[in-house]
């Protein structure tokens, strides 16, 4: 039928437009990082070098690298293990009314980020937490907490707790049901909430700028290079972007995991 | 104890239902109510009290001094345009390209899907890059026709979004458009339902929950994030986050009052946005 044929190959041709247009333009970024000379109006650079690369490792940035990283994973640790309770009470509907819970877990998420950290920064000078690690990790909470409660939540449910009363009455203890039933059960989601958790304080902006201003964090330092060098902008952009593709790698590959 | 010797009582030996829900609830629910309850009562003192260190007794001078501001009524009206607009755009795009590619394979979804992982500040240098002056387009097409970095109409900040929250909001309504929803739609057709009629009635309530909520989620970033207006955005008007950034820099007594009450006013609107969204998508459920 060349009717149907023909309307698979235009549904075809449309996909891979719109994937293309969607991808490309990142490619800019590999580019324009080791471009050392890139004058208008050519298309392709006049130079290649490793000048960028050579500002975004040293000074400032590189400091900076290391501490959003330092930052993320403390985060997205903390949230986990607090999250992990909260996410089970709510994913097995144990609640009667789980609406103000819902609130309070939607409300960081909709205020202004900025805000909040404009607020806390009030409290976190008096107490000494001002521009230190603590005091960053405190604040990303607000907003990656919500996230990994949220996220986790939707791992629990009837047929989890269906399993772990099979492992108990197949008399497994606490220790070894969690390692052999809970945890291999929910890795998929477990691996998706530390993803996103470590993703949004990662590349948070607002939080970090308010709370943190004696802490350079990347992408605070990355900003104003945007305007004055973009080689040095494109490969701290790059720096920026790598460990949300690892990140993004590793829980791919949790998520495929035999269950 | 072996478990299993307990005797009837089902669910007491499972490791989340020894614990109360109160308990399980409570480092969470008691972390998130100190750090944002503590973050916007921080706020509001601070708007109340506009000297150097924030001492002396409450008083609203700082609010009305930014009420009354002109170039605070040009940031709220410049940052709901924006919001809104992006927001609007990124849905329309999202279903449209759902729709394009529910029947497509991985590597569609996965060129789609790239930018969902990669930062805003980080779109938006792209879009320096590519739409800035003397950037990658104007070298490939000769003049844009209008500019788009920096322009006074904000047409590069919702572009940024458009770009950036059009891929998230494609996955989730991804995640609703699978078998089961071909599967309605064939009943649908089988029943005699015109194409019109199945978007109708069997798409558009399956895709209408993840999309408003997906929405809300969008608009109440753009609301508030100023990475973007701060790199590809006009220096004026200036959206609410980056008017609350200048104030400490513009005025040294009162300026950190006078940011904490418009941040204050952005967390209201995004609150205010949020009910009417909840509002509407139960609203149309019912209609």
């Amino acid at each position: 039928m060349p009717a149907v044929a023909e309307r698979a190959w235009l549904g075809r041709a449309v996909a891979a437009v719109v994937g293309v247009v969607f991808a490309a333009p990142l490619a800019v970024l590999p580019v324009q990082a080791v471009a050392d000379q890139w004058r208008a109006p050519a298309l392709l650079p006049q130079r290649l070098g490793t000048r960028g690369l050579q500002v975004a490792i040293g000074g400032d940035a590189g400091g900076a690298l290391v501490n959003s990283l330092e930052v993320a994973v403390a985060t997205t640790t903390a949230a986990l293990l607090l999250g992990w309770p909260a996410a089970r009470v709510l994913g097995d509907r144990r609640l009667r009314r789980p609406t103000p819970v819902l609130v309070l877990l939607a409300m960081p998420l909709l205020v202004p980020a900025y805000a909040t950290g404009t607020g806390l920064t009030e409290w976190f000078l008096r107490l000494g937490l001002a521009d230190g690690r603590l005091g960053l990790v405190l604040a990303h909470l607000t907003v990656v907490l919500p996230y990994v409660v949220l996220v986790l939540a939707s791992g629990f449910g009837e047929r989890l707790a269906e399993l772990e009363e099979m492992a108990s009455t197949t008399g497994l203890g606490p220790v070894r049901r969690l390692a052999l039933v809970t945890l291999p059960a929910v890795r998929p989601t477990l691996a998706a909430a530390g993803l996103l958790g470590f993703l949004v304080s990662w590349s948070q902006y607002g939080l970090s700028l308010a709370v943190g201003g004696g802490l350079p964090m990347l992408p605070i330092v990355l900003l104003p290079f945007v305007g004055t060098d973009p080689q040095a902008a494109a490969a701290l952009s790059l720096l920026f972007l790598a460990p949300a593709v690892a990140a993004l790698t590793v829980a791919a590959r949790a998520a495929r995991q035999p269950r | 104890m072996n478990p299993a010797m307990r005797g009837p009582r089902r669910a007491a030996p499972l490791p989340g239902r020894r614990l109360p829900n109160v308990a399980m609830l409570a480092p969470a629910v008691a972390v998130l109510t100190l750090l944002f309850g503590g973050g916007l009562a921080g706020a509001v003192r601070q708007s109340l009290h506009p000297t150097i260190d924030g001492s002396g007794p409450p008083e609203l001078s700082a609010w009305r001094s930014v009420l009354r501001d002109p170039a605070f009524a040009d940031a709220l009206r410049f940052s709901l345009q924006t919001t809104l607009l992006a927001t609007a755009l990124s849905a329309a795009a999202a279903v449209a390209v759902a729709a394009a590619l529910r029947r497509r394979g991985a590597l569609a979804r996965l060129l789609v899907a790239l930018p969902v992982p990669v930062p805003h500040l980080l779109v938006a240098v792209v879009a320096v890059l590519w739409l800035g002056p003397g950037g990658l387009a104007e070298r490939a097409i000769g003049a844009l026709p209008l500019p788009l970095v920096r322009d006074r109409a904000g047409l590069g900040v919702v572009l940024v979004y458009l770009y950036k929250e059009t891929p998230f909001l494609v996955l989730l309504l991804l995640a609703r458009m699978g078998r089961g929803l071909a599967q309605r739609e064939e009943a649908a057709a089988v029943l005699g339902a015109s194409r019109w009629q199945r978007l109708r009635w069997v798409v558009w309530p399956t895709i209408r929950a993840p999309l408003a909520g997906g929405a809300l989620i969008v608009a109440a970033f753009v609301l508030g994030a100023f990475e973007v207006p701060l790199t590809v955005g006009p220096s004026h008007p200036p959206t609410l986050a980056t008017f609350a950034y200048d104030q400490p820099r513009l005025d040294l007594v009162a300026g950190q009052a006078r940011a904490a009450a418009a941040l204050l006013v952005a967390a209201a609107a995004s609150i205010v946005l949020a009910v009417a969204a909840v509002r509407l998508a139960r609203d149309a459920g019912r209609g």
